[in-house]
């Protein structure tokens, strides 16, 4: 038997869980302090957040936090960027409140590129991608979080936190 | 006042949620504070050479 899947349906298991990958909502990130994507389903087991022109009013760096029903995480990550090309090659800003996904910035420049946060198992998230920012160059990201309990929600925000001016940000989970 | 946004992945919600007047206090000292420390750094850059070159003198003879 051959069963043909319309390529704009999507597919639910017994567990719930959505086969394919499912678009959040693109956000304008033009205001506020932070961006939430909530009510992440539970069977999520990975997670790509996307960065096109963004940026803020000042120069703290990019940070994406986790959390689950007792709310966002702001502790116990082990988390690094280091800055590839640039004058400044092999800079490294690590943080604990969150996944650094670039540093460095200005509040002229823009931000781009995207960062995967996977489950590893017992609500160990583990983070990698790339990014670019105008201003300071290209960076690998990585680290991981353990939450104290099912993932829901992710944050996107900076350690002051500034304020967004510009872009658009939107996540992929699977 | 300073604000969120909070994105319902599953209805596709948007909302923009106010910071309370506790989290707006935070925020502002944590503002206070990112600007005093960029003005000390912009001072120490100021007063920091960036180069020191010393010209030996001529030998007396």
């Amino acid at each position: 038997m051959t069963t043909t899947i319309d390529g704009s349906a999507s597919v639910t298991i017994n567990s719930g869980a959505i086969l394919g990958i499912t678009s959040g909502t693109a956000v304008a990130s033009t205001s506020g302090t932070s961006i939430d994507f909530t009510s992440i389903p539970s069977w999520v087991k990975r997670i790509t957040v996307m960065f096109s022109g963004v940026s803020t009013n000042s120069t703290s760096a990019l940070l994406i936090q986790l959390g689950d029903s007792g709310g966002i995480e702001n502790t116990g990550y082990i988390s690094g960027t280091s800055i590839i090309s640039n004058s400044t090659v092999g800079s490294l800003v690590t943080s604990t409140a969150g996944f650094v996904a670039a540093s460095g910035l200005t509040a002229a420049g823009t931000f781009h590129g995207s960062v995967s946060i996977t489950l590893l198992g017992s609500n160990i998230w583990a983070a990698g991608g790339s990014t670019y920012s105008s201003a300071s160059g290209t960076f690998v990201v990585a680290g991981s979080k353990t939450l104290s309990d099912t993932l829901t929600q992710v944050r996107i925000t900076s350690v002051t936190p500034d304020t967004f001016d510009a872009g658009t940000i939107n996540i992929l989970y699977e | 006042m300073t604000h969120r946004i909070v994105v319902n992945v599953e209805t596709g919600e948007v909302t923009q949620v106010e910071y309370t007047a506790e989290e707006q206090a935070i925020h502002d000292a944590a503002v206070a504070a990112q600007v005093a420390a960029e003005t000390l750094a912009e001072a120490q850059a100021v007063i920091t050479p960036t180069e020191l070159v010393v010209t030996p003198s001529e030998p007396t003879p």
